[in-house]
């Protein structure tokens, strides 16, 4: 771990991405404001379509021609990532920002070896030879545990089982030992066996090399056994913020309780759902985007997008239940 | 409701304890592609499982991708021939039925699948949807047919102006609600449940869940429940099946499986699920499986899990293991409990 623990790595501020379609302008994160520090894993929870994946893509410009980005500013080690260009971008994404795609079957490419992919940022990032670029996969691929490395080089993607695959992935990932390590949703597409393998090698890895780690998920026990802060997205919009105890068990938002609630307990009470659906991006409500599903929406959710109110010391919540003036009015509510 | 759903309930909540499905030793053989002259070779993708589901309980199929959980829930609908062992249904000998003989039976089983997005014609509007089944088994005419229809959509909360409308209007709970709908027009008794959750997400999972509730409570279905969710397999079934490489590696009633699980990748596979509790998280051990799963067309001789298997001895590679009593309520295939 390096002695700079805890330091802002990555800082994003008022960060805005929408679409160009057929059917009009889709906003699909509007206004999310975070950070990440040095050595910590930061996970970021929602549901499909809340804009975790986008906001990801929009730090490393990895967004598609349609797509418009602003944002005040998002800076990485101090430095200004908005104002780079795509070759300046170049020289970070791989290499001080790595990142893990969901699909393993799809993000390898099919017509290169298992050697290639590895070497080759190994060989555009660290300028090493083919030889030195070829001994350190072979180093990364034991380092991720995949049983006979020196086979599996010469291998292509499609001879090698999903986990095998991932691994391959996080090892492209790590080899030119990022300072952040941005995971999405990497073992959505794993079983639970294969995603405990996975999950321990990136907390390994994370000791290791003293990376900070984003991950993507939807499953809150995935971010309950590795993350240590959070952040709770719905709507392209920052619901909560808070460490793991906070989200858990000092829950400051409705829709994080109605996450919490619908997960299957051992008790097996019956599950309480979220009803309804999430809004639609194309046309997103102008209070609250959760007022439609919320079980304490008021009128002024219905008006006004509620700020983020402080609740702790790193934990704050976007609901209007926290503010002074509607405390003041119906007490405090229990979530 | 109308009429004859309540008494098709009423009819069947006066048998309950009644077995409904059965599996005898069933194995389902693919042929795998092979020269003319050189020996056939199958694919083992059920090799030998016995299982029974009671009227109106719920049975959860638990195991890792490939490891033949979807092939047992298909065969018991007949959709694979067997190359051996006995299916029952209602306590009738269904395992080589023809299809004409089969058609009575048709009506009475069921299945929801797993991709809500795949699994509906995009082509056609949804009150179509709903009345393939009824078209197909010559169930229900004209006014009724329609009657019908309306009663199933708003059974899974749907409303009946949802009809004239297409597949690709609907959000994927919603698309999992049609399926539903669809599975219940031929008032089936029996409905095999294919990974019904896994593409939805996590706050629209309790909903589905709920509405399969509910409907087991009203007219009292059996369901077999395959998914790789574990906490909500514990959540839904009554007893739970381990899968392991074709075989079933453990069955217990559900609790006893949770709290007193025995079979080696039992224990591996619930301990791998990540648990919603930092505390409780902090402190479970994984236990992590090295390797990955041998392939089906040349399984380990003896017992499947040998392979990667922290107690396997000799015997484990000679013989393999078969399904015993523990007690009443728990059965597992491993050397460990002789």
């Amino acid at each position: 771990m390096s002695e700079k623990t805890g330091e802002t790595l990555l800082e994003v501020k008022n960060l805005r991405t929408s679409f160009q379609t057929d059917a009009g302008i889709v906003q699909s994160v509007r206004g999310i404001s975070f950070h990440a520090n040095r050595g910590e894993s930061l996970g970021i929870v929602g549901e499909s379509g809340c804009g975790k994946s986008v906001s990801m893509l929009s730090i490393m410009r990895l967004l598609a021609d349609n797509a418009h980005l602003k944002a005040d500013k998002i800076l990485f080690n101090g430095e200004d990532l908005l104002h780079k260009t795509a070759k300046e971008m170049r020289s970070i994404q791989g290499n001080r920002i790595g990142m893990i795609f969901q699909d393993p079957m799809t993000s390898l490419n099919p017509l290169f070896t298992v050697e290639e992919q590895l070497c080759n940022p190994l060989m555009r990032h660290l300028k090493l030879s083919k030889k030195e670029a070829k001994a350190r996969a072979l180093k990364m691929l034991e380092d991720v545990g995949i049983p006979s490395p020196e086979k599996r080089l010469s291998q292509f993607p499609h001879e090698l089982s999903g986990g095998m695959r991932q691994r391959v992935m996080i090892a492209i990932a790590m080899c030119c030992q990022p300072e952040l390590l941005i995971a999405d949703e990497p073992t959505t597409a794993l079983d639970v066996t294969i995603q405990a393998q996975i999950l321990d090698l990136m907390a390994h890895m994370k000791q290791e090399y003293g990376t900070s780690v984003i991950l993507i998920t939807h499953d809150l026990g995935v971010i309950a056994s590795i993350c240590t802060r959070v952040l709770v997205m719905y709507s392209g919009l920052v619901m909560e913020e808070g460490s793991i105890e906070d989200i858990f068990y000092r829950t400051g938002h409705p829709y994080t309780a109605g996450l919490l609630a619908s997960i299957p307990k051992e008790t097996k009470e019956k599950l309480i759902p979220i009803y309804g659906t999430p809004p639609d991006l194309l046309n997103p409500p102008k209070g609250c985007p959760f007022t439609a599903r919320c079980p304490h929406a008021m009128e002024v959710c219905r008006q006004y997008q509620p700020p983020l109110v402080p609740l702790g010391e790193h934990h704050s919540s976007a609901c209007w239940l926290h503010h002074k003036s509607v405390k003041a009015k119906i007490g405090e509510v229990k979530l | 409701m109308t009429t004859s759903m309540t008494e098709h309930a009423t009819a069947n909540m006066s048998v309950t304890e009644k077995t409904c499905i059965e599996a005898q030793d069933l194995k389902i053989h693919f042929k795998l592609k092979s020269g003319f002259f050189s020996k056939p070779r199958y694919l083992k993708a059920v090799d030998g499982v016995s299982f029974s589901i009671t009227q109106g309980k719920t049975m959860g199929l638990v195991g890792e991708s490939g490891c033949g959980k979807s092939t047992v829930g298909r065969a018991l609908l007949r959709l694979y021939d067997p190359a051996g062992g006995k299916i029952l249904f209602n306590g009738e000998d269904i395992t080589h039925s023809s299809d004409a003989q089969m058609q009575p039976y048709r009506k009475k089983m069921q299945m929801i699948f797993q991709d809500p997005y795949t699994s509906l014609d995009p082509r056609k509007n949804i009150r179509d949807i709903i009345a393939e089944p009824m078209w197909a088994l010559r169930l229900y005419e004209g006014k009724e047919r329609e009657d019908r229809i309306r009663e199933l959509i708003e059974m899974v909360g749907l409303k009946p102006d949802h009809l004239n409308r297409y597949p690709h209007e609907f959000s994927g709970g919603q698309r999992q609600r049609i399926g539903i709908a669809r599975a219940l027009a031929a008032e089936p008794e029996f409905i095999v449940c294919d990974e019904p959750i896994s593409a939805l997400d996590v706050s629209i999972q309790a909903q589905v869940i709920n509405i399969l509730e509910e409907l087991q409570e009203n007219f009292h279905f059996t369901y077999l429940f395959i998914s790789h969710d574990l906490s909500m397999v514990r959540h839904i079934s009554s007893e739970v099946g381990v899968m392991y490489l074709g075989n079933l590696v453990e069955y217990a009633q559900v609790d006893e499986l949770y709290d007193n699980m025995m079979h080696p990748y039992t224990k591996s596979l619930l301990s791998a699920v990540p648990v919603a509790d930092p505390i409780r998280a902090s402190k479970s051990q994984r236990i992590i499986l090295q390797g990955d799963v041998p392939s089906p067309i040349d399984p380990p001789s003896g017992c499947p899990f040998r392979t990667r298997c922290a107690y396997a001895k000799d015997i484990c590679a000679k013989e393999k293991p078969l399904l015993q009593n523990i007690n009443d309520k728990h059965k597992v295939a491993c050397h460990l409990y002789k």
